[in-house]
């Protein structure tokens, strides 16, 4: 064989690898709820989360059938909240509304642009998230920080909302102020926290995944609303 | 997380959006460097994947963008002016300098399997940096097809093509050297992306 086979033969390869990439990725989305991850206080990652994964990839009526597994637990403090500041309003929320209106509430802080194709996959399970939780003191706050600037259009925003379901308020971070602040090393769409009553930061994750302990995390928070902020904490807000 | 599952949600976020700032200076490098596009795209590998993993594990050099204008700039002169005669070892220096002013720009998708991976990535040392690895040559994979292709191509067959290639990659790449500059490479990036979805 000459070069030019070889390199035909390579080509023809990476087309057939590429077309079960895409057949293998199908498939996961129509998995059935897997069992919950074992919990435990390290942060979220590695191969338990994909196992919950495929769990949240299932339908929202999949998700909301059952109430929510509690994490064992208590989940580790990743340090205190952020606030949001210098922002272009709100969408879905009064004006004025402040992220200190939230103190007291279990809540999760979703840094999102509706472009992305990883947030958008986070949206089924967090929907699930808020249909299931209605009753509690618990709240979302999408931080929408544009990655581009088709993405910065208020009214495509608002529309997109309504287009992927997103019916919790959402933070206009235009200029991105809150998205680097909240992310002083690596930034990364989305990122997902999870805050408790006093503040603390419970859960952390960056890109999709981890629905699983998210949800648990958030469920075990509403559960077991702490009484004071842990050692670790009050060193961090010193 | 296996790797065959890191190589797959690359491959997976190569025909995304979010990867349009890795690619395209990388297909701008190998047409830059004419008859040398295997020595660009090679130091091109090299210099992205070395400054996506300063970046993403969080061992600083968050360049500034006027320094990134400038790496980009001197691709730019190192592939389209043969300085030595010694072109491959040029190419390949200029392929190292977009790579690392594309690693410095690319903010890429983040999934579920390269999330579990950043999460680990700052204290996983060299496993953590070969995952990271797997992972963008699935994104890259696109480059691997046409550097195969170029390859492949006897040189004699450039000749004819050279100054379009050379116009288009070398534009190509002086026009994102000049938007880093002048702050508006989100803009620059977010129109590419916005044609790729319409």
């Amino acid at each position: 064989m000459n070069r030019g086979q070889y390199i035909a033969i390579f080509i023809g390869l990476l087309a057939a690898f590429g077309l079960f990439a895409t057949a293998t990725r199908g498939s996961d989305e129509g998995e059935t709820v897997a069992a919950p991850a074992a919990a435990d206080n390290d942060r979220t990652d590695t191969a338990d989360d994909t196992a919950g994964d495929a769990g949240a990839d299932a339908t929202s009526s999949d998700t909301t059938a059952a109430p929510a597994p509690v994490l064992a637990d208590a989940p580790g403090v990743y340090g205190m909240q952020g606030e949001l500041v210098d922002l272009d309003g709100w969408l879905q929320a009064p004006a004025d509304t402040e992220l200190s209106d939230f103190d007291g509430q279990v809540h999760v802080v979703q840094f999102w642009t509706f472009g992305c194709i990883n947030c958008k996959r986070t949206l089924d399970n967090m929907a699930a998230l808020y249909e299931r939780h209605q009753d509690d003191e618990f709240e979302i706050i999408g931080v929408h920080a544009p990655e581009f600037s088709f993405e910065e259009d208020v009214d495509s925003i608002a529309s997109a909302a309504v287009d992927l379901n997103v019916s919790w308020p959402i933070a206009l971070d235009t200029r991105k102020t809150n998205f680097r602040a909240w992310q002083p090393g690596r930034r990364f769409w989305p990122r997902t926290f999870v805050v408790d009553q006093l503040g603390q930061i419970r859960f952390d994750r960056i890109g999709e995944g981890a629905y699983e302990r998210l949800n648990e995390t958030v469920a075990y928070l509403i559960e077991n609303p702490p009484t004071e902020l842990t050692p670790e904490a009050q060193w961090m807000s010193r | 997380m296996t790797v065959v599952d890191l190589l797959l949600e690359g491959f997976e976020s190569a025909f995304l959006p979010c990867s349009v700032i890795l690619l395209l200076p990388g297909l701008a490098s190998a047409l830059a460097a004419r008859q040398e596009s295997t020595s660009a795209l090679a130091g091109f590998t090299i210099g992205s994947m070395t400054l996506a993993y300063i970046r993403f594990s969080d061992r600083g050099l968050d360049l500034p963008d006027p320094v990134i204008a400038l790496i980009l700039a001197v691709s730019v002169v190192l592939l389209l002016i043969p300085l030595v005669r010694r072109l491959n070892v040029v190419s390949g220096l200029g392929g190292l300098a977009a790579g690392i002013g594309a690693g410095a720009l690319w903010t890429p998708c983040v999934g579920s399997e390269f999330g579990s991976l950043l999460v680990d990535l700052p204290s996983s040392g060299a496993p953590g940096a070969l995952q990271l690895w797997v992972y963008m040559a699935g994104v890259m994979a696109p480059l691997v097809v046409v550097g195969a292709f170029m390859y492949v191509i006897p040189r004699g067959a450039f000749l004819p093509v050279r100054p379009v290639m050379m116009a288009v990659g070398g534009g190509a790449l002086a026009i994102l050297s000049l938007a880093t500059a002048a702050g508006l490479i989100d803009n620059v990036i977010g129109q590419l992306v916005e044609w790729s979805v319409t």
